[in-house]
This record gives C-alpha cells, structure tokens and sequence, in this order.
C-alpha cells in the first residue's frame, strides 16, 4: 500500500512539475536559511566541553580604581584579568587545587642553520595544571613537571602544527629551539586541539586559534616576556622596569581554577576574600569587595561570545521558514483542489477517506524529503560561504549528525504540518460529486 | 467593471487568499527590518575615516638577540623606507587605526582625579605621521622635529608638552571653546598643550561609538615589535609592498618582518563582520521576494487555468480583454494589500524585538510605505503574465463541454 502510495505521489508530482519544484525550492531554501544559521549559532553558543563545564572557574577579584567601577555599563563587575603580581599570590591561595594563570605572549624561534630564517609564534603562558584542566589531548610526551611551574625551565609544549613545521611531525620530545636566546626543551607535542568557542580565553577572542605553543608561567620574568593580549590600567604609575611593570596595578593576565563540589567552590571563594582582606590592609583592593568565581558557561555569557547578528539571523530565517511553509500550504490547497475530480473518482470507486489523506501525506512527505536533502546541500553551501565572509579558520564551522537530522526532521515534520490541512480538505470532497458537474 | 466576479471568485478560494496574504506579511517584516539592517551596516562600512586608506601600507618587525639595537634598526628601516621609491611618508608607530587594535586613554580639562575622562585612543608617532596616514590637520601646527624622542619600554617618558587632537575629541572636551592652545591632563594628572586639531581621523576600534576620539603625541616608540605606517603615491602600494618585504628582510638578520600589509585589508577585516551580514541578509531576502515572486506566479498561472470556463463566460457576454486582466490585477492588489497592512504591523513587531532584545536602533518609518510601493510593484509584475494569458482566452471556451 505504501509503495502505491509512493507511485501515486510520484506520478502526480510529474502531472504538475512546475508546482512541484516550487514546493520543493520552497522548502529547500526554507531549511536552507534556517539551518546555516542555526548551525552558526550552535558552534557559537555550544559548550566546548560539557563534561566539565561546571567544575572550571575564571576567577575575577576587584582590584580597579576606587573612583569608578572597570566597566561602567556594568558596575557590578570585577576587571576581568588580574595583575600579574595578584595571580601569582593566587597560585599560593589556592595550593592542592587545579588551577592555572595564563596569559598570551609571543616569541621569535632562531634559526638553528644557516638555511632556515626565524620567525614569530604564538604562545599561552601557563602552568602545567592547564593541559589536564583543559583536556588537552597528547600526541608526544606529556605536560611539563610542576617544578617548571616555580624554577622558570625552559621547556616547551608544541602543537601538532607547529611540531609539523619544526620537527616534520616527527617525535620531537627531548628536541631543542632557542628562543630568545635560551635553549627550550620540548617535553610534549598535543594532538589537534581547537576548542570552540575558545572559552578559556573569550577575551582575546572566542574564534581565535588557539596559541602555537605552551611554555611555563615561571619564565615570565625570567625572559621579561609582555602580553600581546588585552591590558587594562587605571592607576598611573611610575614604571621604568620589568620588575615594577610585574608589580602595577594593571590587569593582564587570566586565572582558572578546577573546583569540584559546592563545598571547594565556597571554600575557594573564603580564600579569595581573605586574601583580599589582607590586601586591603595594604591599601590596595580599595573598592568593595566583589570576589567571584563564573563556569564556563557563564564566562561565555558575561563575555557575549554569542554575537547579537547571530541571534537576529536565526530569528530572521525562522521567520523565512515561515513564509516557506506558508507557500508549500497556499501551493499543495491549490494543487489538491486542481485533483478534485480524481479524488472523487477515486471516492466514488470505493476509496476510504482514510486512504485518500494517506495518500496526499505520502506525497507531502515525499516533496518533504526532497526539499530536506536540496535543503542540506544550500546549508553545506551557506556554511561555505559564512566560513568566506567572516574569515573563520577552516573546519570551524562544520555540520556534524545532529545538525543534518534536525535539518532532514525540520524539512519533514513542517512539510507534514503544511500538508495537513489541505490534505484534510481534499479527503472531504464528497465521491462522485466532481463527476457529477462535468 | 465591479467588484462583483473578483469578490466572488476570492471567496471561494478564501484559504488560499489568505494564505497569500499571510506570505506576503512575514516577506514584508523580514524584508524591511533586514534592508534596514543592511542599510546600516552600509553606511556605517563607508564612513569616511579621513585617512588615505588604499595608500597606507602597515608593516611589523621585530628584532631578536641581545646585540639588537631597536633605536639604531628603527632609524635604519626608516631610512630604508622611504628611499624606496613611491613612499611619500614613514613613520614608526604605537599602533596603526582602523586595525582593532590599539591603546586607549582618558583625558581631562581639569587635573581633579574624580572628574570622569574623555575616552579616546591614542597615537605616538613622529612628525611624519599625519603624512604617513594622510590625515588632515584643520588648524594649529604638527609636531617640530625635536619634539619627537625614541620611547623605550622602560623609560616611563613624562607627558608630552604638544599634543595634536582629533575636532571631535577637542568638541567633546570643550564643547563651548576652541580647544587649541588649552591645556588637557592625563591619567596621572599631567598636562599636555593642544597644539595642533586633526580635522577628522577614525581611532583603533571601528566598533566604538568614540572612533572620531584620537590623541596623538610625539615619540617614536621603541618596543618589542615596531610598527611601521608608510603612504604611497596612488596606485604604488602593490608595487612597493613586496620591495619593503624584500629589503627589510635583507638589511638586518637579526629581526623577523613580521607582516607587510595594506591598510585596506585590515580595516576591511575589521569591518567583516558588518560586510557578512549585510551580505547573508542580502542573500535572504533575495530569495524570499524570488519565492514570494515565484508562488504568487505559480498559484495565478494555477488559477487561470482553473477559471477558463468562468473567463470565457465572462468573454463571450462582451468582457473585454483588459477587463479579465484588471480583474486578475485587482484580485492580486487586494490580497497583497490586505497582508501588506498586517505585514506593517509584523514588521513594527520584529522591529520591536530587535530593538528591545539586542539594542538595535530603531527602524526608520519611512522604510514602511517604501516597502508597501515595492510589494505593490512585484506583485503586479508577478500576476501579469498569468493575468495577461487569462486574457487571451477565447469567448469559445466557455461554450465547450469538458
């Protein structure tokens, strides 16, 4: 029955081709809008790592002028980086947690012949706690002893990329690269990592690549390295060393902590505040106190990660999903009536109701499936063209299962509900009426 | 002509009219709140920045090794630069505008900490600067020679005596007076002198409702990366990146040319997320009027073919051809007007949302009535080729048995 039913559809989508393929296009470019900017939403909003996205911790302490608040659309909030002198302090608070300070930085690789030419790369200055933290997966070696985190050794943490540059992808655990005149040990090469969005660090950018390398948070001073991320200040201070720039009060670098259960969270935050309350004994941290800790989704969301165009565009295209059904209803009402006199004829030949709405939704389905399929190829196509325009790094913005079924039951369930009616309309005409009039 | 076979034959199909209807309101609620997205976002990508965009080139170097002498490689590449023919101007640079990054500051015409700043971004660069931007300075001087100093990392230099500042930073620091030869402080309550007013400049961050704020002081910073801005002559850029690329990497082996790029480039990357939304909205809506284009074709052609016996009746009792056809437009302009009258009140509801939800500003009426002309004149160009062949039906027809 059902084959027939397929037939049937068949044959009477081929009597009408052209209302066919409009009810077809209709469909396809409804799911099509519809799914390139639902699909860009879902990278933008999805969490990077569910899992643990309730456990990690960007941590924010008030250290910002007493005069006015660091963001004054928000006064509520904390500046959102700490001091460098407060993050390493910090470290001690919170001994026997996870927890890492980082920051982004930038150094020059020298040539180790006389055929190579130098050049810059991207590094995370960080502790070790920030691979396991972080997931970070290993294809080489491992993460840097803890030691490296106080003695200020330098080793470093590859990516796979730039392991493949250096190295030609090989085992290059044990290798050296001087950098900055220093001779750095590579202790681990990670295995292609793109977090998205990049939630540890939304503030230099939530769709950045991550940085090419990872190297202690120690060397710091020992290489005077500069944040080529965000920095804030308030106070002007007098700074004519390294040393005295470590110790301003200018807010750079970013904290997380791994805190498992409510109790280390309330635990953590009491530490915060006494450390803060011992601060302000100093005179610093003269603004009230306002210590806080934000899960992954929450400093995803105190940093708009999402961007605002992205929301409009899939409110937007929901509403062009509309006008798509909209048609597929004003064009299947017309086209079942056009089939009045052989659905009575059908009737009159002992066809139940029943069987003549199975078969008008078989062929809706039928027109459904077909606009879904041409719907994910304009999706794969719109995809392609948001990658172009706003320049995002290749392979981030994918389809994966979940976005192709919700295309595929988006394109058949609303063709259903726009098949319905008009369908229920052409099952009431009454058998051999049609034929009455001719 | 009345009313009469038109209204009748509306009724019996009334779903379908009103489906039409309905269509063509959401069609017009996106359309207009899209065009006005769109139009905005145009607007804001041509803004005149007052800088010779397409002649700048920006390049980054940074020097490596402890026997690198930054103040010695900055006055060499300079050199070097501008002997480079087709460069008109050189100079080094703190950041480059337009770019999304750079530095800000606050300023003040009163040294009382508890008075709010100015925000605005700030510049150091040499007297070549405005040359090497190709901005225009409206009054006042720019910067003497001596005026500019090497600013190494760490020598916390004191504030410049002479400042230059953009009219719409001096306008919002003194809105009631010429902001020339005033003096302004900065965060650390030092004063700086006003000597020269940049007539208009664009800042660091196009997304800043203060891109017009700029300050310039004089120095050549001397860090870890060193930022060059040099203009061309028109039409030489493309011809001289390469040659920068080239002998700046030649001169000195001890530093990375990091980046030789167009100015063009980078403000348009800046702009990108504008640009690809204006042009995903584009697209969008080019595909609704084509499909609200299309169905309305569709469903009149399915009419006429429908209503052969009715047209031919109405033929053969002495309806003329233009009558079948005024009745085919005239059906068409009731149901696109009656969705164009909800569809302005679709269309002020999705304006509402967008207003309150994500702060867009407020749509624009008179997009409206343009929007209804639009929908007036697709519509009518939709349904005449149908309208028309319904015409051409003849009397005869209707007198055939089918």
């Amino acid at each position: 029955m059902f084959n027939y039913n397929v037939k049937l559809a068949l044959k009477s989508m081929r009597r009408n081709p052209i209302m066919t393929a409009l009810m077809i296009a209709a469909i396809s470019v409804g799911i099509g809008v519809c799914m390139t900017t639902l699909t860009v939403y879902y990278l933008m909003s999805s969490n990077p790592i569910p899992h643990k996205s309730d456990v990690l911790f960007a941590v924010t302490i008030d250290s910002w002028n007493p005069l006015r608040p660091f963001d004054d659309d928000y006064p509520e909030r904390a500046p959102h980086q700490l001091t460098f002198h407060d993050a390493e302090r910090l470290i001690d608070v919170g001994k026997g947690i996870r927890q890492t300070a980082m920051f982004e930085s930038s150094l020059i690789i020298e040539p180790a012949g006389e055929d190579q030419l130098p050049f810059e790369v991207g590094a995370r200055v960080t502790y070790t706690d920030f691979f396991p933290m972080f997931d970070v997966p290993f294809l080489f070696g491992s993460a840097w002893d803890r030691s490296a985190d106080t003695n200020g050794e330098p080793v470093v943490v590859l990516t796979r990329e730039l392991n493949e540059r250096l190295f030609g992808g090989a085992d290059s655990v044990g290798e050296t690269l001087t950098m900055q005149g220093m001779r750095f040990q590579v202790v681990g090469v990670i295995d292609t990592w793109e977090p998205t969005p990049r939630y540890y660090d939304p503030i230099n950018g939530g769709f950045q690549r991550i940085n090419e390398m990872f190297i202690p948070f120690s060397l710091t001073r020992v290489l005077e390295l500069n944040s080529t991320g965000s920095d804030w200040g308030w106070k002007s201070e007098d700074i004519t060393s390294f040393e005295q720039w470590l110790n301003s009060e200018s807010v750079w670098v970013q904290y997380f902590v791994q805190l498992d259960s409510p109790r280390d969270r309330d635990d953590y935050v009491t530490h915060l505040d006494a450390y803060v309350t011992e601060q302000k004994k100093l005179g610093r941290f003269e603004r009230p106190m306002n210590n806080s800790i934000h899960n992954v989704t929450e400093w995803m969301e105190y940093h708009e990660v999402v961007a605002n165009d992205a929301r409009v565009l899939v409110g937007l295209s929901f509403l062009f999903l509309i006008v798509c059904l909209l048609s597929t209803i004003a064009l299947l009402l017309t086209k079942f009536v056009g089939k009045n006199s052989e659905t009575s004829l059908r009737r009159a030949l002992g066809a139940s109701r029943n069987a003549i709405f199975r078969q008008q939704i078989v062929e809706v389905a039928v027109i459904g499936f077909a606009g879904g399929l041409l719907g994910l190829m304009l999706t794969l196509l719109g995809l392609e063209g948001i990658e172009y325009l706003y320049e995002a790094p290749p392979g981030l913005v994918n389809l994966d299962w979940l976005m192709v079924t919700t295309a595929i039951a988006i394109a058949i369930a609303s063709s259903m509900v726009a098949g319905l009616y008009p369908a229920w309309r052409v099952c009431r005409i009454p058998p051999a009426a049609q034929l009455k009039t001719q | 002509m009345g009313f009469g076979p038109m209204m009748s034959s509306l009724m019996r199909n009334k779903t379908g009219a009103i489906l039409v209807a309905l269509q063509i309101a959401v069609t017009l609620a996106i359309v207009i709140n899209s065009l006005f997205i769109i139009m905005q976002r145009v607007e804001k990508m041509n803004r005149d920045s007052g800088i010779d965009v397409p002649n700048v080139i920006i390049t980054d170097v940074r020097g490596f090794g402890d026997d690198f002498n930054v103040v010695d490689s900055i006055s060499n590449d300079i050199e070097l630069i501008k002997s480079i023919p087709g460069v008109i101007a050189a100079t080094v640079s703190n950041h480059a505008p337009l770019t999304g990054s750079g530095s800000g500051t606050g300023l003040r015409t009163v040294a009382d900490e508890t008075v709010v700043p100015v925000g605005t971004a700030r510049y150091r660069w040499s007297e070549e600067g405005l040359d090497a931007l190709g901005v225009e300075l409206a009054r006042g001087r720019n910067f003497y020679p001596e005026e500019v100093q090497y600013i190494l990392p760490t020598s916390n230099s004191a504030a410049p005596a002479s400042i230059l500042v953009t009219q719409a930073l001096a306008d919002e620091l003194f809105p009631d007076e010429d902001a020339l030869g005033k003096t302004v402080y900065w965060g650390s309550l030092e004063p700086s002198t006003i000597v020269g007013i940049i007539d208009h400049m664009h800042g660091s961050w196009v997304n800043w409702s203060k891109l017009g704020n700029v300050v310039v002081q004089p120095g050549k910073p001397a860090y870890t990366n060193n930022r060059y801005i040099i203009r061309v002559q028109p039409g030489m850029r493309d011809e001289v990146m390469p040659l920068i690329e080239q002998r700046l990497g030649e001169s000195n082996r001890r530093r990375v040319v990091k980046d030789v790029r167009a100015l063009e480039d980078i403000a348009a990357r800046s702009y990108r997320r504008d640009r690809g939304m204006a042009i995903v909205l584009t697209v969008v809506i080019s595909f609704l009027i084509g499909l609200t284009g299309l169905v309305i074709v569709g469903l009149s052609s399915f009419h006429v073919t429908q209503r052969t016996k009715q047209i031919g009746t109405r033929r053969a009792l002495g309806a003329r051809r233009i009558d079948i056809v005024r009745q085919f437009m005239l059906e068409n302009w009731l149901i696109t007007t009656a969705g164009a009258a909800l569809g302005v009140i679709l269309t002020v509801a999705v304006a509402y949302w967008l207003e309150v939800s994500f702060e867009l500003p407020r749509l624009d009426w008179r997009y409206l009535p343009g929007g209804i002309v639009v929908l007036w004149v697709l519509s009518s160009i939709a349904v005449y080729e149908p309208a028309r062949r319904a015409a051409s039906v003849p009397p005869a027809v209707a007198t055939r048995s089918v």
